[in-house]
């Protein structure tokens, strides 16, 4: 299975706030949908819910029109909120049968989900008596509880502790294995790199990079060299304008074209006491600055 | 249609937890009941003192003070035209009949200077007082008879011609509004009670959502239409319950007490309502409920913050007031047949009280009944449909609340 976005156009009055995005992510895999704030992502998630209407383009499941009765999503929003006031199964019930389920079916499965995430004790308390944290794996019930075919889960890592953050890692991993889609947004690099195999970047609207992870990665230009060396101060003397210090205090020579890879490498190694030397890929976080930022891209 | 109904059944057990809800019916009930059995309690306290054979005349007291040659016949005529007093003669001198007054020996205080002109004493004149005018008529009878006996009649016939009874019948054909007048404004009363406070339940309820995001898992689970349309059937529901509970418990402990009350003409027009006009109270009531719910919902989501409430409905409820003062004016100008009544029995913002009213207290063609309903059900649809657009847009718009205008766009475009 697979989703697919095709040339979805939308404007808010005068404002364009998607031109011509298109993006395909496939089932049992995570799909990274990136971009800084404002750039479009909870409006494209929200025309892929049919929340709001497009101006133009098509949404697709193995190629043809989505139809939202047979395709079940589950959605964790960015903005977490249930009714604060009232009663934790009561209330994750009354969504699950507003996705259709049955009221049997849905206590069944929520308290499956209760005890996976440990929120049982918590099961006929009221909302508001939760920490923040445990109300998310709340609302995190409600995204997955009607078993979905489509996971969309915007920001679902902030506000967990390195526990709670593992458990919902597990669950994600698992959700992935049974085949489904699982759409993420975040700014947490870390989270998308470790789990998603292929991303999209919107940037003002305009998908700016869109494809497999490992891909992106490998056909970044091969043209800098990350040094380790005991002797810094004469490998920088030697390349001046080309050599750098990295963040982490290791040097960046760049090379004129990714061919002259070797001879940089030889000329380091007869002529200095290197560590370390390898061709520099980019972590997503730089990629992301990158396409994502303006004033980056410009430079 | 399932989803509907979910969010109906949820809405629904919103108001029978909510302990409000539940404590404002029975506490009205409880009212209603101690009310209906007052008088049966009255009767049994009243029947314990009859057996002590004490009976205290509860009449106020008047005095009258007159040129003593004439004390009798005034005294006579006096008591007959103030059927409700216990009337005294006195040759008190002023100060003491003030002082008597002041300090309620007396309720009030009439004296006499010649056969046409009186000065009446009272110490605080109530709105309603209209001693002086029924003293100067009896006064001018007394005039009359003190004439004709002068003039060679019999003191005796004189008293009869005075004195003489006309029997009168009215015959209403159409409807007495007198009779009517208790029971519409009672119904008028309820529907302006219960859409303002339901109306505003649903635009805080719709906010409320908002403003807790969970709006942002709603409206990606249920359709607006369901969603608004399940909002208001349940409060429009809830409103209903909450009424019948109140009038049918009316109904019952009228219906237990009814010996005690006796003949109060009051209490027993309020209960004697045609049932064709209960029909009519509920259909207007349901309409009228709903399309005034369906505004309120949709203001409500335009809100983005709680506060905001209570600005932003501010247009539709004064809208509603104006429509209920416009009814209870022309009910007690006793023309309910007015123009503005007419015009106002057709808008769909206003029918749901003027129609009732024209229809309760006067003769109202059916075809004015028809078309006024059939105006009424399309705009409900009409307004239901638009404020599930509106909704559906208002919704996911935080920030500053949009202009009207910026709601339109976002509806037209939608």
């Amino acid at each position: 299975m697979y989703l697919e976005l095709k040339n979805i156009e939308k404007s808010f009055g005068e404002k364009k706030v998607l031109t011509g995005v298109s993006f395909r992510a496939e089932g049992g895999k995570a799909f990274g949908l990136l971009g800084r704030n404002g750039a479009g992502k909870t409006t494209s998630i929200r025309i892929l819910m049919n929340v709001l209407p497009a101006n133009s383009g098509e949404v697709l499941i193995d190629g043809k029109p989505i139809d939202y009765k047979e395709t079940k999503i589950g959605y964790l929003p960015e903005e977490r909120g249930l009714y604060p006031k009232k009663i934790i199964i009561d209330q994750l019930i009354y969504f699950a049968e507003l996705k259709g389920m049955s009221r049997k079916s849905a206590v069944q499965s929520i308290d499956y989900w209760l005890v996976r995430l440990g929120m049982t004790e918590y099961r006929n308390k009221r909302l508001d008596t939760l920490s923040k944290g445990n109300q998310q794996k709340i609302q995190l019930i409600t995204a997955l509880a009607h078993d979905p075919d489509i996971v969309i889960l915007d920001e679902p890592f902030s506000g967990l502790d390195p526990v709670n953050a593992m458990l919902l890692k597990d669950v994600v991993k698992k959700q992935i294995a049974q085949g489904k889609i699982v759409l993420f947004s975040s700014h947490q690099m870390s989270y998308i790199e470790e789990f998603c195999d292929s991303i999209a970047i919107l940037n003002k609207g305009v998908v700016v990079l869109h494809g497999d992870l490992h891909q992106i990665k490998r056909d970044y230009p091969r043209d800098r060299l990350v040094v380790r060396t005991q002797t810094p101060e004469e490998v920088r003397a030697d390349f001046k304008d080309a050599c750098t210090i990295a963040e982490d205090g290791s040097l960046m020579i760049r090379l004129s074209s990714p061919e002259e890879k070797k001879s940089v490498m030889t000329r380091l190694t007869e002529n200095y006491d290197i560590d370390e030397v390898k061709v520099f890929e980019p972590s997503l976080n730089d990629i992301f600055v990158e396409y994502a930022g303006d004033a980056t891209k410009e430079a | 249609m399932k989803q509907f109904a979910t969010i109906l059944k949820f809405e629904l057990k919103y108001f029978f937890k909510n302990k409000v809800f539940i404590g404002i019916t029975v506490f009205l009930v409880v009212l209603i009941a101690a009310v209906m059995f007052f008088p049966r309690l009255v009767t049994v306290v009243e029947g314990d003192e009859s057996d002590t054979g004490i009976e205290l005349s509860s009449r106020p007291i008047m005095f009258v003070k007159t040129d003593p040659a004439q004390a009798d016949p005034v005294k006579e005529i006096f008591s007959a035209s103030f059927p409700d007093y216990d009337v005294y003669m006195t040759d008190d001198g002023t100060d003491e009949i003030e002082n008597a007054v002041l300090h309620g020996v007396a309720e009030c205080a009439f004296i006499l200077k010649d056969d046409t002109s009186f000065t009446y004493y009272v110490n605080n004149l109530s709105l309603y007082d209209m001693n002086a005018q029924i003293a100067s008529e009896a006064l001018s009878r007394v005039y009359q008879m003190n004439a004709m006996i002068n003039g060679g009649i019999s003191a005796q016939d004189a008293a009869g011609i005075i004195n003489i009874q006309i029997d009168g019948e009215t015959v209403s054909l159409g409807k007495s509004q007198f009779q009517n007048f208790f029971y519409t404004y009672i119904m008028i009363f309820a529907l302006y009670m219960v859409i303002l406070l339901y109306g505003q339940m649903v635009a805080t309820n719709v906010a409320t959502e908002k403003s807790s995001r969970a709006m942002e898992l709603l409206i990606t689970s249920a359709k607006p239409t369901s969603m608004m349309f399940g909002k208001v059937l349940a409060s429009c529901l809830a409103g209903l319950i909450q009424l019948i509970a109140i009038f049918g418990s009316a109904l019952l402990f009228y219906n237990l007490n009814k010996a005690y009350w006796g003949e109060n003409i009051i209490i027993e027009s309020i209960f004697n309502i045609p049932p064709e006009l209960l029909i009519y109270m509920l259909v207007f009531f349901i309409l009228g409920f709903l399309i005034y719910a369906f505004m309120y919902g949709a203001v409500g989501s335009t809100a983005s913050k709680l506060e905001d409430i209570n600005t932003s409905v501010m247009p539709i409820t004064m809208l509603f007031i104006i429509a209920f003062f416009v009814v209870i004016m022309s009910m007690s100008s006793g023309e309910i047949d007015n123009i503005i009544m007419k015009v106002c029995s057709f808008i769909p913002f206003t029918s749901p009280m003027s129609m009732f009213t024209r229809i309760a207290m006067s003769t109202v063609p059916w075809y004015e009944i028809a078309i006024s309903i059939a105006i009424l059900i399309l705009s409900t649809v009409g307004i239901g449909v638009l404020s599930a657009k509106i909704y559906r847009t208002g919704v996911l718009m935080y920030g500053t609340t949009p202009t009207v205008k910026n709601i339109i766009k976002a509806v037209w475009k939608s």
